[in-house]
Formats: structure tokens, sequence, C-alpha cells
């Protein structure tokens, strides 16, 4: 149900399976007699409950004094009334007044709780945030910059238009659109408070002082409806568990006619010579690692059929290659590295993988450098573009 | 006269952004609130660490100011709003007319925010109030936005409010 009285962004829901009732958007109304139909949605969603009740308020954006106080109440009058109840109040990290708001509860009644939506919300992000990662996203932008910088123009991106870059990461890509697209707006966004902290350092060094960067869930954005010209996600579709929702919330705040771009890889492509059994086995098995974690490393060539599925037309496709001939082949090489730390050195260990296996899993990317370092040899990393436009 | 908690002395802050309008206008339609506090959140949090973020914080405590100045205002006159920053402190000064009367209920409510109970008044406030208050606002900014605020009077049937809002901090 919407309730459109109000602000056209403020959404009031009843899972009854999940027993979530959820609030999201803006709600500033006068008088609580403008939010009664949702206080009688919430009611009648305590009388259906047993035992707990989840009250998701993760994108409830603006609440203003009237509401909270109207809500609040009924909470407060259903946990007096009603020992067997629980609530469990589901606040983002991101909107940092709702958890200062709503923790104020537990103290007035024991059974409700507030809970912070934070570092859980895809498998992967513990690998995917690690600072130790941080040095080597620079090179890997280097390198796939070559590439972008001319395949970008032909997925829309041009001077003077609104740029979003949602998980930018460390924020270089933001940081070479600025300087070679010029946009009237960029906002970079990315859920690694370190990554956006080096992604401010390294802006200030440079003496950029207009990317916008900013703190937040992709699949949650603050950002509004319709704001966006071109709004980029790069490696991202592919770390996320639920790649939709992400793209419903890319396809959300670009507008009408705007253009969302994606980069996504097929891990499994990557190749070498010499060695390419011994590499292309051990980037099947990233590939199945990936999996494990609920990560599809492979979506790169389903880019199409995501962009499509959620709405986009115009849908554009291209791939690139980046290998060791483009510029440094230690950049090549130190890029594997990384790969080998983490996925051999971290996620392998965490499924419980044998030493064996990790040994032998090890060496394909050590193959992967030995090509890459070669005089003759040649290795390649695979990367998935596509576009599609909003409809207008 | 000046009433207040405990605001910093006097330090050099900055004028960001000056607004007025007049107090018909305003009161002419509920939405201004929502719309200026949207607006004016943006323009001044442009330059933050983190704009979106300090937006959607900032606009939250602009909001319950003007919406203080909708329900306590009188038409007559106008509503003027003045934000500074200091480091990473941003003042909201706002000037409402409002009758006579209710100038010591607006005085009494910002004393009560430096007393020693003026958690549990809060919680007390969410816990039985079914609308809140004027205090139960100034007392929600006090506790959860760290503000410091204070009033001000002056001879005409109007009342300021100084309300230093350390948000950057709060948002990083």
């Amino acid at each position: 149900m919407s309730v459109t009285g109000l602000s056209p962004n403020f959404k009031v829901a009843f899972d009854a399976n999940s027993q979530v009732f959820s609030l999201a958007g803006v709600v500033r109304p006068r008088s609580v007699d403008e939010i009664a139909d949702s206080i009688a949605m919430l009611k009648q969603a305590i009388d259906d409950v047993r035992g707990v009740l989840y009250v998701d308020v993760k994108r409830l954006i603006q609440m203003n004094n009237t509401a909270f106080h109207a809500f609040v109440r009924v909470a407060l009058d259903a946990c007096r009334a009603r020992a067997d109840l629980r609530m469990v109040i589901v606040t983002s990290s991101v909107v940092g007044w709702t958890t200062r708001m709503f923790g104020h509860l537990n103290q007035i009644e024991p059974q409700i709780t507030v809970e912070v939506y934070d570092s859980t919300f895809y498998p992967g992000q513990s690998f995917v945030e690690d600072t130790s990662f941080i040095p080597i996203l620079r090179t890997q932008t280097k390198m796939t910059w070559r590439h972008e910088r001319s395949i970008l123009p032909r997925h829309g991106l041009r001077p003077g238009i609104a740029i979003a870059d949602v998980c930018c990461g460390i924020g270089d890509f933001a940081v070479l659109v600025q300087k070679e697209f010029q946009p009237a707006r960029i906002v970079a966004l990315d859920h690694s408070k370190a990554s956006l902290a080096y992604a401010r350092e390294v802006a200030t060094n440079f003496g950029i002082t207009d990317i916008e960067y900013t703190y937040g869930d992709a699949s949650e954005m603050l950002l509004e409806d319709n704001q966006f010209d071109f709004v980029s996600c790069r490696h991202s579709l592919q770390i996320f568990n639920e790649p939709e929702l992400l793209l419903k919330e890319l396809y959300r705040i670009c507008k009408p006619g705007g253009r969302v771009y994606i980069t996504n890889e097929k891990n499994s492509h990557c190749l070498g010579e010499p060695r390419a059994q011994s590499i292309q086995w051990t980037y099947n098995e990233v590939a199945k690692l990936f999996s494990h974690f609920d990560m599809d490393v492979e979506l790169g060539p389903k880019s199409r059929r995501y962009l499509a599925d959620a709405g986009f037309d115009d849908i554009l496709v291209e791939s690139f290659m980046v290998t060791n001939l483009d510029g440094d082949p230690q950049d090549f090489a130190d890029v594997i590295t990384a790969w080998e730390n983490v996925y051999a050195g971290e996620m392998a260990v965490r499924r419980g993988d044998t030493p064996e296996f990790i040994e032998r899993f090890r060496q394909g990317f050590r193959d992967h450098i030995f090509a890459a370092l070669h005089p003759k040899g040649y290795a390649g990393w695979p990367i998935w573009v596509a576009s599609g436009r909003k409809p207008t | 006269m000046d009433v207040g908690n405990s605001v910093p002395a006097e330090a050099a802050f900055e004028p960001l952004l000056q607004f007025e309008m007049e107090m018909g206008t305003f009161l002419s339609e509920w939405q201004h609130c929502d719309h200026l506090s949207t607006y004016l959140a943006r323009m001044i949090s442009h330059n933050r660490a983190d704009p979106v973020r300090h937006s959607n914080f900032f606009s939250s405590a602009l909001n319950e100011l003007l919406e203080v100045s909708f329900r306590g205002g009188t038409a007559s006159g106008q509503i003027g709003l003045s934000i500074y920053r200091h480091g990473p402190v941003e003042r909201v000064q706002i000037t409402f007319p409002c009758p006579a009367e209710q100038v010591p209920f607006y005085r009494e409510a910002v004393q009560k925010i430096d007393r020693s109970d003026a958690h549990a008044r809060y919680l007390d406030s969410i816990s039985t109030d079914m609308a809140p208050s004027r205090e139960s606002i100034l007392l929600d900014l006090a506790i959860n936005f760290d503000a410091s605020i204070r009033i001000e009077e002056s001879t005409s049937p109007a009342v300021t409010l100084i309300v230093d809002l350390p948000l950057e901090g709060l948002v990083s």
C-alpha cells in the first residue's frame, strides 16, 4: 500500500509472512489525521502478528516529530497491552537520526529493541570492503580506464551532465570522470567508510573539491528519484547477492532518458599463455568460490538480461580485455597477486578448503603472473560493459 | 534578553544563507516547511564531507524549527532565517512573529533544555504525549542532534531561536 496524501515518496507496507511493517520515504504531516491510514495499518499489523514484529525504517528518509510520536505511541501502547509482543525496529546506519530517535524506545519499553542494519547487507561485504585491497584498486582502475575512457562516450557520458557513481570504492573512477568529462555534478557513493576516507584524501590532494562523496547503501540510497543523467556502477552487481535490487535503485535515481552504465566480469574467462590450463582451472574455481559466497563473478555477459528485466531500453553491450600489454606488465602482475592473497589466502580458507586445494588454486594465479611478465607471454582479464536507457 | 543553554562562546560564524518570507505566505501552505528545509539543507550541505547525509540530517532539524514557527507564528510580519557556519557547526537563526503572550512559553522551553532531567522529560514526552509539544521538539533537537539552543527576544512580538547544530561530527 502506498499513502500518497503527504509526500508521494511516503510508503507504508505490512508483510504478514515475515511480520515486517515498513515505513519508507518522507512523512512530515501537519496532524496525525493525515497519517490515520498508516497508523491503522500498524495497529492491524500488531493485532495480526505473533511473537516479533519487525518495524523496518531503513528507508525512512524523513519523519517529523508529529509522525514519530504517533507511531511510537501505538507501539508503546501495544507493548504495554501485550506481554507476549516484541518489536524490533530496524534502522540504517546511513540515516543517522533514525537510530538516535528510535534508539530511546528501549529505555522506555524493554520489549522494543533497535537493530542497526549495516555490516551484513551483502554476503561478500567483508572481503570487498577489506582495506588491504585499497592500493590494488587504484591499479585496477588505472588499467580499465585506458579502455573505458573511450568507451564511456558511446554509453552517454558527456560534459555538463549530472552523474552518480554508485559503489564508487576508493573514488578514483569519479576523479578520472571529473577530470576528463567535467560533469555539472558528480556524486560518488559507497558503503565502505575506509574507502570513502581514502577517496576524500585523494581528492583533496588533487585539489578536487566538487565530488560529493557520500556514505550509503547502494540498494537503499538516500538520493532522490530521477536526478542523474548518467549512473555508473562498476564491478559491483557481481558481488551483490541480489543484483536486481541494486539495478532497481540505479533505475530510480536515473533521469528518464538518462543511462545506467554497468561493468562486470566473467572471471572464468581470464586467460594467459603460457600455462593456459593451470590459469583456466584456477579462474573456473574463482567463479565457484564467489558463488559459494553468493556472488556471481560470471555476471558480465548476463548484463543485457539484467538491464532488460530492470526496464531499460536501448541496451548497449560490449567487452574489452585488460592485458599485460596495457602499460606496465608489473601492474597486471600486482593485481593478480592481490587477487591471490584475497581469493586463496582469505576466501578459500574461510570456505574451509584443504591446503592441497589452496596450493593448486594459488598456482593458477602464479602462472597468470608468469604469463603476464613473460617476454613473449600474454595475460588477459575480460570485462563486460553494458548500459541501458531509462524510458522517458 | 538572552536565555539559553550551553552555546559556546561567540565564535566567528560565517554567513551561508539568509532567507525572508512574508509570514502570511509561509502560513498558507504546510508543505513550505518540508520544501524549505529540504532545499536549504541541500544548498548549505554541498561542501560538507558527506553532502547527502549532512543534508538529510540538517533538513530534519531545520524542518522541526520551521514547523515550530508555523504552528506558533502569526500572519503579520516576516519569518527570517539565517544560516551560519563555524567549523563543524551550523547555526540556524530563525525569527518569527508570535503573540506576545506566547513568548514566555518559548523562553521556558529553552530554559528547560539545560536542566539535568532533560533526557527523562524527553522520554516522558515520547511515552505520553499524543502530539509533540514545542518543548519536546526543542528537547529532540538538543538530545538527538546535539543542538545548543538559545532564545532572543525583542520589543516586537517575535521570537528568535538560535540553534547550533554540530552535525558534521555526527554525520562523519
